[in-house]
């Protein structure tokens, strides 16, 4: 490449990395500038602790945080068992020609919309539910949301564990296979340290799906407006919580109170994200 | 030629993708010997150390016939057979590869890694083993300090001497060695030369060669492998 060329695809680049960056911070400070005011001098987090309670003036969201959280960590607990099976089998402890088919198929369901996941949940899932656990009620609740939801972000977890398992250095597999490693060793010793930066930025991906995710939990998860004391229970989340208000009026108090908590979910997200990358922090061998 | 023969390489054919590189190849190899191999690049003296260890069967579209046996404790074994499993094959049929290929640990996890997947756990055991190891690949004095830092620390010569001394510490019977040398000066080189002929006392050495000088210094029988199968030189 000459350099002329070489300047502008780094000033292209560049740009829209910008162009992103800034992008984020604007929403940030769109949330912020709107929600703010409301809130008013110190008083988010009390805010943030009160009930769902308009008509006697509350408007805390208090409910919803704890539904988003219980959902989305919920979903993640159940997608990183399946995906992680999916991708050590398709890292080699399957055969070549299923796993290319597991492969396609998976890439195949990132391009499910979201809705169809939640009719599948409505008319699948949910009666088994709630026929299961009776005191589930109607089967809409906390464990049916992130159960579905967890199918919904498990192909996005995979396909980014597939990039950290493809990215291994081959000669450390091919030592570990010489050395007589078996398929499940070399799984365990070789490849799946090598690629746990790409399984930590897997979860980052599938976790920020899920907490981003309106439609399953606000089909299947019941929306009910008070803390949930079991997974059994009915939960609104954030941003089920959203959308619901802002569908149903667009002046009152109640609608300007979404605002903060659009904000709310900006942070707890942020939250998540350092919070996995702390725990995932390679402390292991030395290099 | 006095020493009885180790491994017997019997009709031997070998493709990739339908692409013969051997045909029904015969040859016998002595124990306690080393045996150079070296041919033009290209001509499948990698392909050809992978069928005695059978790493070449991770590779899509490759295709074998033909029987290799191993003498082990008097016994002829067919290593594609049932009575030997791949990577109990891969313990008694070490590997050393090209480029040193230690993994991402420490000098002492790696030479403990072969040990920890056969499930040996008794930490006295296991280093005496890696002691043991390590002194007969003539690196134990240049690590018996450091045996805690990483392995990439090491120069290039000393990592390939660890992989060798890695490839030991399972006490293998045969050793196949590609090109161990052509990554390192001259210096480095010689230094491993030097442990392969020791080395004969314990195992029956295969190893690819480029260098005719290495081979006459160090081999006991030479093969060149061309077109048509392995020539004697
Ligand atoms: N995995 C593979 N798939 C297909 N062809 C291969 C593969 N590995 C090697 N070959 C081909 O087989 C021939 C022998 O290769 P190799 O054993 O590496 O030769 P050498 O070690 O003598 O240089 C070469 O023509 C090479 O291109
Ligand atoms: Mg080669």
């Amino acid at each position: 490449m000459t350099r002329v060329t070489q300047q502008t695809a780094r000033i292209v680049f560049f740009l829209s990395a910008a162009v992103s960056a800034m992008a984020a911070a604007l929403v940030f400070g769109f949330l912020l500038v709107f929600g703010f005011p409301l809130i008013g001098g110190g008083e988010f987090f009390s805010l943030l602790a009160r009930p769902w309670s308009p008509g006697q003036g509350l408007y805390g969201f208090l409910p919803m945080i704890t539904g988003t959280a219980a959902i989305s960590f919920l979903s993640i607990v159940f997608a990183l068992p399946l995906s992680l099976g999916t991708v050590c089998f398709m890292g080699g402890l399957g055969p070549a020609r299923i796993s290319r088919l597991v492969d396609g198929f998976v890439r195949f369901m990132t391009g499910i919309p979201t809705v169809i996941y939640g009719f599948l949940g409505i008319f699948l899932l949910v009666p088994v539910v709630r026929t299961l656990f009776t005191s589930a009620g109607s089967g809409m609740c906390i464990l049916s949301a992130s159960l579905m939801l967890s199918l919904l972000v498990s192909p996005t977890m995979i396909i980014f564990f597939k990039d950290g398992f493809d990215s291994v250095d081959v000669r450390y597999i091919q030592a570990a296979d010489a050395l007589g490693a078996d398929s499940v060793q070399r799984l365990i010793y070789v490849i799946l340290p090598e690629a746990w930066p790409g399984i930590v930025t897997g979860i980052i991906m599938g976790l920020g799906r899920a907490m981003g995710d309106t439609l399953i939990a606000l089909m299947i998860a019941g929306n009910a407006v008070h803390v949930p004391g079991s997974i059994l229970d009915s939960a609104r989340t954030l941003t089920s919580h959203i959308a619901l208000v802002s569908a149903s009026d667009y002046d009152s108090l109640a609608f300007k109170s979404i605002f903060a908590c659009g904000l709310t979910l900006y942070v707890l997200n942020a939250f998540a994200v350092i919070a996995v990358r702390r725990l995932g922090r390679k402390r292991g061998p030395v290099r | 030629m006095d020493n009885p023969v180790k491994i017997r390489v019997e009709n031997l054919t070998f493709s990739y993708h339908q692409t013969p590189v051997f045909e029904h190849i015969n040859l016998d190899f002595n124990a306690h010997a080393i045996t150079a191999i070296t041919g033009p690049s290209g001509r499948g003296k990698s392909t050809f150390l992978s069928l005695l260890n059978r790493l070449w069967e991770s590779q899509p579209f490759a295709k074998m016939e033909g029987k290799v046996w191993i003498l082990l404790d008097g016994q002829w074994v067919d290593i594609y057979g049932k009575t030997l499993s791949k990577p109990d094959l891969r313990r008694k049929v070490g590997m050393v590869f090209q480029t040193p290929n230690p993994l991402p640990m420490s000098i002492y996890k790696n030479m403990a890694f072969p040990l920890k997947l056969t499930g040996m756990t008794e930490k006295a055991l296991v280093d005496a083993k890696i002691t043991a190891a390590l002194r007969q690949a003539f690196l134990w004095d240049e690590v018996k300090d450091r045996l805690h830092d990483s392995a990439f620390g090491l120069s290039g010569g000393q990592q390939q001497r660890l992989c060798i001394a890695r490839a030991l510490v399972s006490q293998p019977e045969i050793l196949l060695l590609d090109e161990p040398t052509s990554s390192l000066d001259a210096g480095a080189a010689s230094v491993i030369e030097d442990l392969l002929v020791r080395l004969k006392e314990r195992c029956t050495l295969i190893v690819v060669s480029h260098y005719l000088d290495q081979v006459s210094r160090i081999a006991d029988t030479a093969l060149k492998l061309e077109a048509r199968g392995f020539l004697p030189v």
